[in-house]
Order: structure tokens, then C-alpha cells, then sequence
């Protein structure tokens, strides 16, 4: 995913008074990046819509706090990722997610004959495909997903290994069979 | 013996143990296995960005609006509420004051009205008085009737409670002062 994320200064000092053009520029900048994230780790779509508009609320809401340290994404990114963690928790999906794990051990025939890595990542557990995600992709350390998660360090690492290990087996069967 | 997929993946993120970092380097089948793992990442980076199927731009700025108009509702609230609280400190206030206030202006007043008795029953224009007592009495007559002049106007000027109190208690001065005048002649000739 290649996007341009730059906002200008003036942009964020507008938005800042609580401009709603200026918000809403905001909004067209990062609607796109902060549902990708959120549709990573959601489960559904429609999941994915309301981190997008819970995460901009919060933009909206906190903005004056934003310092200027550091770029305005990698603010609005951290926002979006507790949101979609916070949703993942309170849909309880922790039991659904260990169904899902101990069946991974045994993939289905039409996974066998190979998937993409687009669906790969649907058929991991909700709680590893958001580990992954944020690790690998956009640049969570173990320290800060544990944090968002509620969970230890090496619960988060753990969750990677595990990812990447089912990643692997489902996107070369071959592999994985031999 | 080969790595795992956690040692490959701590290694990566440089944190493998001295042995996998060992065996790796001499180990083709491991090399391929954490070639595929940068390869899995890469692709992961790479997949297109996932748009929103819908604009939520109307329903957050709805929301956003609300919340404004909530807030100022409440900032009015709470204003009507300090005005009204400032309002009953201010009845609450007068009410004790205004004893006070009656006190002082009903006291002055009954003084000014027995010293206008004495001065009255004194009848001083009767009475013979030398130039300088004359003129000392004349000054202070000029000066109550300038002041008795300021309390008639008293309702027109808007001066406050405690002005008409002081106002008064000048007018009870003055004619303190001019029955000074009288006894002290009244003792100088013997009366």
C-alpha cells in the first residue's frame, strides 16, 4: 500500500480550532490507511467502518493534543490500532480465535490446493492476523501491541511466530506437507 | 535439527539465540526458509489498500456537531445556573444588609431632628451675637441648607444607600457644629 500521507501544517493548526473543513480534509488523508489497518484486524467490514469512525471522533476530539512530534499519521495510526484492539476485545473473540487456532492444523482441501496471501490472512485467528499485521506491516513493537492488547510481550510474540507459521503452511502446502 | 519459525522470526527482528544465528549460516534449507519469511512480509507491505465501501465523513461531522451543540447547551446551562445562584447571593445579600442600612439612616435622622428641636427652641435670631459668631453661623446654616439642597435631590442623582446615610450624618455634624457655636457664646456672656 503506497499512499501519500503528508498534511500540511497549516492543515493541522485549522483543524486544531476545530475547523470542520479542515477536519474533514483530514478525514479525506487518512480515511483510506486507517480502514486499511482496521479491516486487517477486524473481523468484517462493517467492523472495520466503525473503527474509521470511532478513530476520527477521537481525532477530532484529541487533536489538540497533538504535539507535532513526529508525523501526524503515525498519531492518527496509533489511535486507530487501539480502537480496533479494543473492538477485537470486546467482541470477546478470544474463544472464537482458539476454535480457529486448533484448527489450523489441518487445512482444508480447496486451502491445500492454494490461496492467496489476501485470503491467507481471513484464515487467521482474529488475535494473529492483528498481531501480525501491526508488527510486520505497520511497525507496532511487541512492547506496544502487548500494551493494547492487555496482554504480555511474549503473548504478542508468540502470536507472530504462530501467524507467520500458519501463513506459511497455507500459502505452500507442499512445503508445509513435507 | 532446524530452526523454527520463532527463531526465524526472532532472528529477524534481532533477537535469535547464538545457535540459530549459526545455523542459519550454514543451514540452505533454514536460508530458504527465512528468505520466504522476508518474501511473506514484503507481500504482506505490499497488498493494495483496502478503501472504505462507504463515506462516514456526513455521520462523524453529524456526530461532531451534535457534541458542539450539547456542549454550548450545557456551557448555558451552567451559566443560567451561576446567574441565578449570583442572583439569590445578591437578594440574600440586600436582605441582611438592608437592616443595617435602615439602622444607620433611621439613627442620623432622629439625631438631625433633635438637634433641629434644640436649635429651634434656642430661637438664635432673637438672640445678640458678635460679628465673627454671626459669620461662623451663617457659614454653617449655608452649609446645611447646601446639603438639605443634596438630599432633596437625593432620589434624581442615584446615589447609593450608604451616601444618603454619610449625607445625613454631615447634616448632624453641622448642626453639632452650630450648637457648639451657641453654647460656647451662651457660657462666654454668662447665659
Amino acid at each position: 500500500m503506497t499512499l501519500s500521507l503528508s498534511v500540511p501544517d497549516i492543515l493541522v493548526a485549522r483543524a486544531k480550532t476545530g475547523d470542520l473543513e479542515a477536519l474533514e480534509a483530514l478525514y479525506r488523508a487518512f480515511e483510506t490507511p486507517v480502514y486499511h489497518l482496521a479491516r486487517r484486524i477486524c473481523r468484517t467490514p462493517e467492523d472495520a467502518e466503525d473503527v474509521l469512525q470511532e478513530t476520527f471522533l477521537e481525532v477530532v476530539k484529541s487533536i489538540g493534543q497533538y504535539r507535532g512530534e513526529g508525523h501526524l499519521w503515525g498519531w492518527v495510526r496509533q489511535i486507530a490500532a487501539s480502537k480496533a484492539l479494543m473492538r477485537l476485545r470486546a467482541e470477546k473473540l478470544r474463544a472464537t480465535d482458539e476454535l480457529i487456532d486448533e484448527a489450523a492444523g489441518a487445512p482444508p482441501p480447496s486451502v491445500a490446493a492454494g490461496i492467496d496471501l489476501e485470503r491467507a490472512l481471513e484464515q487467521l485467528s482474529a488475535t494473529s492476523r492483528a498481531v501480525v499485521w501491526l508488527h510486520d506491516v505497520e511497525g507496532f513493537t511487541h512492547e506496544e501491541i502487548a500494551e493494547r492488547m492487555g496482554r504480555t510481550v511474549s503473548f504478542s510474540k508468540s502470536q507472530l511466530a504462530r501467524a507467520h507459521a500458519r501463513l506459511r503452511r497455507l500459502l505452500s502446502p507442499a512445503v508445509a506437507g513435507s | 535439527m532446524h530452526c523454527t519459525i520463532e527463531d526465524l522470526v526472532a532472528l529477524r527482528d534481532g533477537e535469535g539465540s547464538v545457535w540459530a544465528r549459526r545455523h542459519v549460516e550454514e543451514c540452505a534449507e533454514c536460508q530458504a526458509e527465512r528468505e520466504r519469511l522476508y518474501q511473506r512480509v514484503a507481500q504482506l507491505k505490499a497488498l493494495p489498500a483496502l478503501r472504505p465501501p462507504r463515506d462516514r465523513w456526513h455521520a462523524i461531522r453529524d456526530t461532531v456537531l451534535a457534541e458542539r451543540s450539547h456542549r454550548r447547551q450545557r456551557w448555558l446551562r451552567s451559566g443560567l445556573a451561576v446567574a441565578a445562584a449570583l442572583a439569590g447571593l445578591v437578594i440574600v445579600y440586600s436582605m441582611v444588609k438592608a437592616p443595617a442600612y435602615a439602622d444607620n439612616l433611621a439613627q442620623a435622622k432622629q439625631q438631625s431632628a433633635q438637634l433641629e428641636t434644640v436649635l429651634h427652641d434656642y430661637d438664635s435670631d432673637s438672640r445678640v451675637m458678635s460679628g465673627r459668631e454671626a459669620d461662623l453661623t451663617a457659614q454653617l446654616e449655608d452649609q446645611i441648607a447646601s446639603l438639605d439642597g443634596r438630599l432633596a435631590q437625593f432620589g434624581d442623582s442615584g446615589v447609593g444607600e450608604a451616601q444618603l446615610v454619610d449625607l445625613w450624618r454631615q447634616r448632624v455634624d453641622l448642626m453639632q457644629q452650630l450648637m457648639q457655636v451657641h453654647v460656647t457664646r451662651a457660657k462666654y456672656v454668662g447665659l
